[in-house]
């Protein structure tokens, strides 16, 4: 019981934070409001996956907040200017996000600066053009299609097929998971075979819970999820996931072993600069429309996510899974402490809080190992 | 004499997977030096890491006494002041400081405001390393000392404190031989003035030089009584450690010399804070299928910067030409060297080799992630049996796979290290002190292994500080000395003198 809860430290203190919050506020547990809730962690969620993989490297990216202000103005604009949806959100992808996270990565490994000047000064430049390109005012869009992306639903029964596959498949691939070789034997990991299963169970019945009981799974929650897997996928099962952890682990080593350091890193900040990009686009389709002071703040969320799921600034070690549960934790805080009626000065204290006490945990637990 | 100063009795040490020391017994008289030997992994550091408190009480079973008293050290402060001082297997000092900052660290001399006294701890500083006859600036920086003279330093740290017991963990695995024969002038200096001392080495030319009695350790064990080290012969504390004899330490097989495989050119590597000085100049050499080439010098005579360079460790700022099989290589990065088929096994495991939180497996197929995986997806059961095979191969002592390798001992980390580079299935294998650190039978089963890599066809370049290993393994012998190269030896005319000659500067014509 207690490796489980050291293995799962975060998700247990999740479930106690909802457990808390239903004694608390009695509409926190309707699944408009966890609808709404999970349709907000997306935002910061899609962000934060990139964010984990920059940290892993043991840099930083300041710049995402702007970069999502940025691909909200200027997929609206491209939308005004009569451009096709489609092109216009594969447009900004590219030449925000895309552009901007090579920015970030090529110059902080090519000269070796670190990630936090570079994308500190991206931060400014993205804001900035954003702002040119405004005149500092919101731009609306009109495009019901676009709409659709950022507020629509897929429908009940679609949505329930689509959970149970999942649950199959989660579970299927936790059992998979806990098989460790030792000696030659196969041995399954208990704790770790029941933590899994307890996650994905979870996961379903809060599936089920909140998106059949309203109107089915939102599609930025579908796109997240999709990213999420993704992203779970490239660091645990490829190459380059293997050479991130590498590099993060010791840069020199991984040098030495034949892996181009520039490449794999200029590539992380690629990744985090699209997929900014792309929950500025979700922003702007939900808001219908864009301001370019949009994403203010939102690298702050992302990588108090990526600590609180236990990924360590020192670089190397770290896991998506760990973040999407930071992720739900922030999205958690924010939304019950403003159902509680908590103004959001205090909000921002609160979390300041937690940050600090994440890795706090993270430092005692290297300690205890050490 | 005899008169006994510290008992260790029935020491349990369990780690998560293995029992480390399993009911060990040992004894310490006043001014005895006791060699403490064993295979990798025996538990010697783990032994040492008891006795001086990095593993406290209660993480041991049994009791140590002092002076017939019972002690638990709660941690390394209480043994230091009890007197028990320690030079760990790996470096612990600070190389941004002064020196005589990492001599005082946590007991500066403070005035009544806090604030440090320089001028009264520059002075014990130099009274400390003036009774080690060590000629070191105390206001200099750790770092800009050689890895000897730190070594010194954190000699001078222990004594700082009245240290009473000190110990040696592998002191000299990363000096060369003059800082060697000085640290034996300070040992027996020590011990005249009756400080026991214990001192874990795998070379046994060094034991039977300095040490009283000899301890072997085997599997967390001891094997029989201390012994007095003049009723017993080294060919009996090997067999003692490993469990069998071993009657051949260099077991050389010579094959015929194959055709030119790798050639330099005119190699040279500008000083990075000196650019009028070189760190190598103008090095030409060849080397052949068939035959081991061994690279001897001094430790700062650019033996590894040569083969860092061919390497691509220092990128363009290379000057000169690498050839393989006739054909001139763009090497610009270590990863070109590698897909060139050229594998380095560096001399620093610890900052170069290893990724030290990740596990056994993941070290050692890092540079042959394409061996493992597909497009997309990295076959991980392939590369689990390769590191399992390696591990049986390299006799690696490792509770499984999963394995964090700094829980390894020091040996095992530099088994995995070779391993790594086995699994690229290089051409050309460049190992610089292959064998630091690692037990006497395990030296021999790294040797049988470049035995059948040569004869598998593969270039073994091996650099080496131990003349012995070098003139018992080499075909031919490049002598370097200043960053230039002065002779290359065929294996017949290279004894210990000629080496030494050419080593220490002397010009000779090839
Ligand atoms: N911190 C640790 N955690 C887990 N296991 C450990 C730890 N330290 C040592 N061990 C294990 O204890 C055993 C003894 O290790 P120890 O370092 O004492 O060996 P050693 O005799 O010093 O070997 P070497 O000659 O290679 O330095 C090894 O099997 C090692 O893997
Ligand atoms: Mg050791």
């Amino acid at each position: 019981m207690k490796k489980f809860i050291k293995s799962n430290g975060t998700f247990v203190a999740l479930i106690f934070l909802i457990i808390a919050l239903s004694f608390l506020s009695p509409s926190f547990l309707s699944s408009r409001n966890l609808t709404n809730l999970v349709r907000q962690v997306t935002i910061n969620g899609i962000i934060a996956v990139g964010m984990t993989m920059v940290i892993l490297l043991a840099g930083i990216d300041l710049s995402v907040g702007s970069i999502v202000g940025l691909a909200a103005v200027v997929v609206t604009l491209l939308m005004q200017s009569g451009l096709s949806m489609w092109l216009a959100i594969i447009i900004t992808l590219a030449a925000v996000g895309g552009v901007f996270g090579f920015f970030n990565g090529f110059m902080s490994a090519k000269f070796d600066i670190h990630p936090f000047i570079i994308t500190l000064g991206v931060m400014t430049i993205a804001r900035g053009i954003g702002l040119v390109l405004t005149q500092g005012v919101s731009v609306p869009v009109r495009n019901m299609t676009f709409a659709g992306i950022g507020s629509g639903y897929i429908p009940k029964l679609p949505s329930l097929i689509i959970l149970v596959i999942a649950l199959v498949l989660g579970i299927f691939a936790s059992i998979k998971d806990s098989v460790e070789i030792k000696n030659g034997e196969k041995v399954k990991n208990k704790a770790k075979l029941t933590g899994r299963i307890i996650l994905t169970a979870s996961g379903f019945a809060a599936g089920f819970l909140i998106f059949i009981g309203y109107k089915g799974i939102p599609v930025p929650v579908a796109i997240f999820s999709v990213i999420v897997l993704g992203g779970v996928y490239t660091l645990r099962k490829t190459k380059f996931g293997r050479k991130l952890y590498a590099i993060g682990g010791n840069e020199k080593v991984a040098w030495l072993s034949g892996i181009n350091i520039m490449r794999t890193k200029t590539m992380v900040f690629v990744i985090t600069g699209v997929l900014s990009a792309a929950s500025g686009i979700l922003l702007a389709s939900r808001l219908n429309g864009a301001s370019p002071n949009l994403g203010t703040g939102f690298e702050l969320d992302a990588i108090a996510s990526v600590i609180i799921g236990g990924t360590s600034f020192m670089g190397g070690i770290g896991t998506i899974t760990g973040t999407v549960i930071g992720a739900i934790i922030i999205g958690v805080i924010n939304n019950g402490m403003s159902l509680l009626g908590i103004n959001t000065f205090y909000q921002m204290i609160v979390k300041g809080f937690i940050i600090i006490l994440a890795v706090m945990i993270d430092v005692l637990n290297r300690r205890e190992t050490a | 004499m005899a008169e006994e100063i510290l008992e260790m009795k029935n020491i349990i040490k369990d780690f998560p997977g293995v029992r480390a020391l399993d009911h060990v017994n040992f004894k310490l008289e006043k001014g005895e030096i006791i060699a403490l030997v064993g295979e990798n992994g025996a538990g010697k550091s783990t032994l040492m890491k008891v006795l001086s408190g990095v593993w406290p009480y209660p993480t041991y079973e049994g009791d140590i006494f002092l002076d017939d008293e019972i002690i638990r050290f709660k941690n390394t402060r209480e043994a230091e002041e009890a007197g028990i001082g320690i030079i760990h297997q790996e470096l612990n000092l600070l190389p941004d400081l002064s020196v005589a900052e990492n001599i005082f660290l946590d007991k500066q001399p403070l005035n009544k405001f806090g604030g440090i006294k320089w001028n009264e701890m520059y002075y014990e500083a130099e009274k400390v390393l003036s009774r080690l006859n060590m000629d070191i600036d105390p206001r200099m920086d750790l770092g800009d000392l050689t890895v000897g003279k730190q070594q010194m330093v954190e000699i001078a740290k222990a004594l700082s404190l009245d240290t009473r017991i000190l110990v040696f963990d592998e002191p000299t695995s990363a000096l060369t031989d003059s800082e060697i024969k000085e640290l034996f002038r300070v040992i027996k200096d020590l011990k005249a003035d009756g400080v026991s001392m214990i001192y874990i080495s795998h070379k046994m030319d060094e034991i039977e030089k300095i040490a009283d009695s000899v301890v072997v350790l085997r599997d967390g064990a001891t094997i029989g009584d201390k012994i007095n080290i003049q009723d017993v012969t080294i060919e009996e504390i090997i067999s003692r450690m490993v469990g069998r004899d071993i009657d051949n330490l260099f077991p050389k097989q010579s094959f015929e010399r194959g055709e030119k495989t790798l050639e330099v050119k005119n190699i040279s590597i500008a000083d990075p804070f000196n650019p009028e000085k070189y760190l190598v100049e103008d090095v030409s050499f060849s080397a052949y299928k068939g035959e081991i080439l061994g690279i001897s010098g001094l430790m700062g005579s650019g033996r590894t910067e040569v083969v860092n360079a061919i390497f691509g460790v220092y990128g363009k700022k290379r000057e000169g030409d690498i050839f393989l099989n006739g054909k001139k290589l763009n090497i610009q990065s270590p990863a070109d060297a590698i897909n060139n088929g050229i594998a380095l096994i560096t001399e620093d495991r610890k900052e170069l080799g290893l990724l030290l939180d990740k596990n056994l497996t993941i070290n050692m197929t890092l540079p042959s992630l394409e061996k493992f995986s597909t497009k997309l997806v990295m076959d991980h059961h392939a590369e689990k049996s390769t590191a399992e095979k390696y591990v049986d191969e390299l006799n690696i002592k490792t509770p499984g796979l999963d394995v964090f390798v700094e829980k390894l001992s020091g040996g095992n980390q530099q088994k995995v290290v070779i391993g790594k580079w086995l699994i690229t299935e290089s051409d050309v294998l460049i190992l610089d002190e292959p064998t630091r650190g690692i037990d006497v039978g395990a030296k021999t089963e790294v040797y049988r292994l470049m035995n059948q890599l040569v004869e598998k066809g593969v270039t073994v370049i091996m650099i080496s500080s131990e003349l012995p290993e070098i003139m018992g393994m080499s075909d031919r012998i490049l002598v370097m000395s200043e960053g230039v190269k002065t002779a290359v030896l065929e294996r017949e005319e290279a004894d210990e003198e000629t080496i030494m000659k050419y080593a220490t500067g002397n010009k000779g014509v090839e």
